[in-house]
Parts: structure tokens; C-alpha cells; sequence
């Protein structure tokens, strides 16, 4: 006996059992060899619910803790039952994300440090990621448990939306960043191009499967800078004003069309 | 209270050209129904009917007097619905808790503290309340089966559509899972696919039994399993007549169908017994259609 013993508050905390798991477990230990305090314990609650410090114990061996992404979509206001329906898609996790990042990160340090094909890297690789990430987060074909997910009450609609929108949310701001290293006049102009790239695989996901959707308009973005890297020696005429109004048209269009037939998804397909 | 039902009424489904699933009438009421049939039969067809994952390229499904065609009573037969598909995959590094939890949430558990008390719940009934925090990809085929029986059973719900549930599962595990699948069964209507004929004796009042597409039994076990009462004999050879005929682990032979030699003893028959017989009677009768999976 060290002659230390639970103070008031600490006593209220461990009775309605709001303190945390260390000075949990530490008021345990004391109340093991303290005799007083256990009958100060007995005169402050009638029942301790030990089926709730149970089930408390199993949440702290059983429940996955949130991931760093599912901790910013809550700090981003998202409820938190919706911030990990939309963090377990396999885009946010893991290897894929990693390899997106690394792509992304090689490609603006080539730009930085101004090698021969560092900015064209990095115009062809910026403005798709976002399009295949948003794609990988819904497309069925990555989506091992999507029979019982298709049978749920929750919308499915809702669920691919919030996803793209998380998608945006985080690899938005991360290639914004890179940009500011990237020795060019226009360092963000492909943010535009980006986001019609959503829209486009959003539409097109309508009719083929996203993944699909997302390949081809990489692939036909890439011949268009390349072919501009060809002709032109540079591809940064594809991010002037009169080609932004053309990325603006076809973002607003392409949502237009996914809107319009939004039923048609490949995950609603069965029902339309 | 109102007794939950399921109808369909000359419901089918073609995929392109190939015709699963023709001509399908079947009221359903709470108990369990056992579907039986070969590989491409339609079971699978069927159950994703019920299940509202497929919508019926012909005829009528109501489930709970609710139809799946319009989409707000869609949604509401998906909340009283479970549903354990055929093949379940498990997304990478998940564990058999996060797992159902997951599930749970699209089934709208919202509130964290009952939600984990489900899934603890649902572990339990299927026998994993100890393997929560293990990893799925670690885990065994029969043990994965059971925690996509799991995530079937959240809420306990009016309509439990389960394919192939006992596949892989050891026979302790079986015997426990019938008990339980029994007793919600009191309540729900439970409609199960399997190859093992000892589950459906043992567990339901009622089979169906589908081939190419169409129902060919629909009644009490204990009718079918008549069917073939007299018709099955042990004897010390094979029976060229016989419907079906094969070796059993005493060394003699028990043939379904006819009886061959005088020395021939008949033996009470089995579901299995009387599924083969009728098996081989489509097979004589029938022409064969063009009927996939």
C-alpha cells in the first residue's frame, strides 16, 4: 500500500466508467489490494454494469481503429459511420494508394528539378490520378464483397458520391502541393482538367465499367499531351484559358449526363 | 400479426439468349424451404430473385407484399432482408468483426454501441465470437463461410436467403448452425440452396427441387423421400436397370429404382435416394434446354 488512493473524481469517472482505458485499468489494480476504496466504489454505484465494461473491453481488442483517412473525413464534419463506409473502399487503402502517391511524387520531382520530360510527366500524370482513384473507389470489379452490398438499404448512389467527393478532398490538395514545385507559369491549370476528368468517368461509368472509363480517358489524355509535346515542344498549350473553357464545358456536361442518368450505374444496372 | 410471405408468380430469368430461370410459381412462408438441384439448376438464379440482386426478365416476385421493381419498396424489403450469396469475397486486411460491421452499417446500424452488440451477437450465433479480431484472409474456407452467414443474420431478419450456407463447414459446426437456423425459422421465412441432402432432411418442412431451369418438386421432404419408398435395395451387385446404382462402404451395392435379384434387400430410402430417382426421371423425360447457371 502506497497510501494513495482514488480521489473523488477518479472514483466518479471509474463508476460511470468514463475514464480512459490506462486509469481504467489502473483504478482496477488499486482496487485489488485497497479495501477502502472498493467500499467507497460499492457506496457510489449499486450495479456495476459489468456487461458494459466487457463490451467496452472487447471494442478495444475487436473494433479496427479508424485509418488516418477516415480520421480527416470526420475532422472534414462527415458522421462517422459514413466516414468509414467510404474509407474501406480498397482505393484508400493500402498498396494502391501508396503506388498513386509515388507516381505522383516521382513525377513532380522530375518537373522540379527541371528534367528534359520532368513538366510533361508530370501535365500526364496530375490531372488522371483523381479520375482513377475515384474509379478504383466504386468499380465493381475491385469490390470482392459487392453481392451483399447490393442487397443493403443503403444507397448506392450515395455511397459512389461520397466517395468521389473524399477522393477529391484528399488528392486535390495533395497535387495542389506538389504543383507549387513545379517550374511552370500555370501551376495549377490541370485542376481544371482533373475535375472534368471526374465528370467524364462519372458519365461514362453509366454505360462501361468505371475502371474502364477511367483507363480510357488516361490513355487519350496522354496521346493528347504527348502529341503536343511532339508537335508543339511543349504540352502547357493544353492548360491555356481557351482549353480551360473546354475542360469547364465537359465537367459541367459529363456531371449533366451522370445526373441524367444516374440509375444506370454499373452497381444499379440489374434494376434500371 | 402478419404472417410474412414471399410469391412469385410465373417469375423467370434469361440472361441474353440463355433462359436461367422459366415459369416459377412458389408462395413461401416463414420456415425453412430447401432448393434442390445440379450445378446450373437455377438455385442460385432464384435466391438472387428473392434476394433483390436480379430483377425477374419475367413474371411477378412480391416479398413481404412489397414489389422489388419500384425502388422505395425495394430499398424497404432490403431492410428486412439477409442475404448470404454463393461467393463472397473479403476486402483485403479486414477482420471477421470489421467485417460485419461494415455490412451492419450499410444495414443502417448507425448507433456504434448496438451495432457492436449485433455483430458480437451474429459472431456468436455462427460460432466465431472469439475469431472477431482475426483476419479473414487468415481464416479457414469453412469459417469465412460462416461469417458471410453472419452478416445474413444482422437484425434478425423476416426473410433469410442463403446459398449453399453449409459448404465447407465441419459437421459440429453444421449441427450447431441447423439449431440455429431452426429457431429463426420460427419466425422468418428461410429459404436455403445446398448439395447436401442430410441438411434438408434434417432441417426443412419443405423442398423444391429445380432442373433446367424449372421446378420439378415442390412439397413436404417426407413426400419426396416417399416417392421412392420400395424402390431402393442392397445387393451384392450392381443393377444394370437400376436408375441409379453405387457401391456403399460394406462392400455391396445400393440400387435405386428397381430391384435385380431375389437375394436383393430393400432398405428404407433416403432424401437422397428419392432426389436421384427424380433426377432420373427428368433425365428420361426431359429434353434438355438451354439453361445456364
Amino acid at each position: 500500500m502506497t497510501g494513495w488512493h482514488l480521489d473523488g473524481a477518479m472514483l466518479r469517472r471509474y463508476v460511470e466508467q468514463t475514464d480512459s482505458l490506462a486509469e481504467g485499468a489502473s483504478a482496477e489494480q488499486h482496487l485489488l489490494a485497497c479495501a477502502p476504496c472498493r467500499a467507497r466504489v460499492n457506496a457510489a454505484v449499486d450495479v456495476i454494469d459489468l456487461a458494459a465494461v466487457w463490451h467496452r473491453t472487447r471494442d478495444a481488442v475487436e473494433v479496427p481503429p479508424p485509418s488516418v483517412f477516415e480520421r480527416l473525413l470526420r475532422v472534414a464534419g462527415l458522421p462517422g459511420h459514413e466516414a468509414r463506409l467510404v474509407a474501406v473502399a480498397s482505393a484508400f487503402r493500402g498498396v494502391w494508394l501508396t503506388g498513386v502517391a509515388a507516381v505522383l511524387a516521382f513525377a513532380a520531382l522530375a518537373a522540379a528539378v527541371g528534367h528534359a520530360r520532368g513538366l510533361w510527366l508530370f501535365l500526364a500524370v496530375a490531372p488522371v490520378v483523381p479520375c482513377l482513384v475515384v474509379a478504383s473507389s466504386y468499380d465493381p470489379r475491385l469490390d470482392p464483397a459487392l453481392e451483399p452490398e447490393l442487397v443493403t438499404p443503403y444507397p448506392a448512389l450515395r455511397l459512389i458520391l461520397l466517395r468521389t467527393i473524399a477522393v477529391l478532398a484528399l488528392a486535390l490538395p495533395t497535387v495542389l502541393l506538389l504543383g507549387l514545385f513545379i517550374p511552370t507559369e500555370e501551376p495549377f491549370a490541370w485542376l481544371l482538367p482533373a475535375v472534368g476528368f471526374v465528370a467524364v468517368v462519372l458519365a461514362a461509368s453509366t454505360w462501361v465499367s468505371p475502371l474502364r472509363a477511367a483507363i480510357a480517358v488516361s490513355l487519350a489524355w496522354l496521346g493528347v499531351v504527348g502529341l503536343l509535346e511532339a508537335r508543339a515542344g511543349s504540352p502547357v498549350a493544353v492548360l491555356q484559358a481557351r482549353a480551360q473553357a473546354g475542360f469547364l464545358a465537359v465537367a459541367v456536361a459529363s456531371f449533366l449526363i451522370f445526373l441524367l442518368r444516374r440509375r444506370r450505374l454499373r452497381q444499379l444496372r440489374p434494376w434500371r | 400479426m402478419v404472417t410474412a410471405s414471399i410469391s412469385l408468380r410465373g417469375a423467370g430469368r434469361a440472361f441474353g439468349a440463355t433462359r436461367a430461370l422459366a415459369d416459377v410459381d412458389l408462395d413461401l412462408k416463414p420456415g425453412v424451404t430447401g432448393l434442390l438441384g445440379p450445378n446450373g439448376a437455377g438455385k442460385t438464379t432464384l435466391l438472387r430473385l428473392l434476394a433483390t440482386a436480379l430483377p425477374p426478365t419475367q413474371g411477378q416476385v412480391s416479398v413481404l407484399e412489397m414489389d422489388p421493381q419500384v425502388p422505395a419498396e425495394r430499398t424497404s424489403i432490403r431492410r428486412q432482408l439477409g442475404y448470404q450469396p454463393q461467393e463472397i469475397g473479403f476486402p483485403r486486411g479486414f477482420t471477421a468483426f470489421a467485417f460485419v460491421d461494415y455490412i451492419a452499417l450499410l444495414k443502417e446500424w448507425t448507433q456504434p454501441a448496438a451495432r457492436h452488440a449485433e455483430v458480437r451477437r451474429v459472431l456468436d450465433l455462427v460460432g466465431l465470437s472469439d475469431l472477431g479480431a482475426k483476419r479473414v484472409r487468415a481464416m479457414s474456407g469453412g469459417q469465412r463461410r460462416r461469417i458471410a452467414l453472419a452478416q445474413a443474420l444482422l437484425g434478425s431478419p423476416p426473410v433469410l436467403i442463403l446459398d449453399e450456407p453449409t459448404t465447407g463447414v465441419d459437421p459440429e459446426q453444421r449441427v450447431t448452425l441447423r439449431t440455429v437456423l431452426a429457431e429463426i425459422a420460427r419466425t422468418s421465412i428461410v429459404v436455403l440452396s445446398t448439395h447436401q441432402t442430410e441438411d434438408v432432411a434434417a432441417l426443412c418442412e419443405r423442398v423444391i427441387v429445380l432442373d433446367r431451369g424449372r421446378v420439378r418438386y415442390d412439397g413436404p421432404v417426407t413426400d419426396l423421400t416417399g416417392q421412392a419408398a420400395g424402390r431402393v435395395w442392397l445387393a451384392d451387385e450392381p443393377d444394370p436397370n437400376a436408375s441409379v446404382s453405387w457401391r456403399t462402404g460394406t462392400g455391396r451395392y445400393r440400387n435405386v429404382g428397381t430391384r435385380v435379384r431375389d437375394d436383393a434387400e430393400q432398405v428404407e430410402p433416403s432424401l437422397e435416394d428419392a432426389y436421384l430417382l427424380l433426377r432420373a426421371g427428368s433425365a428420361e423425360n426431359e429434353p434438355a434446354a438451354e439453361v445456364a447457371s
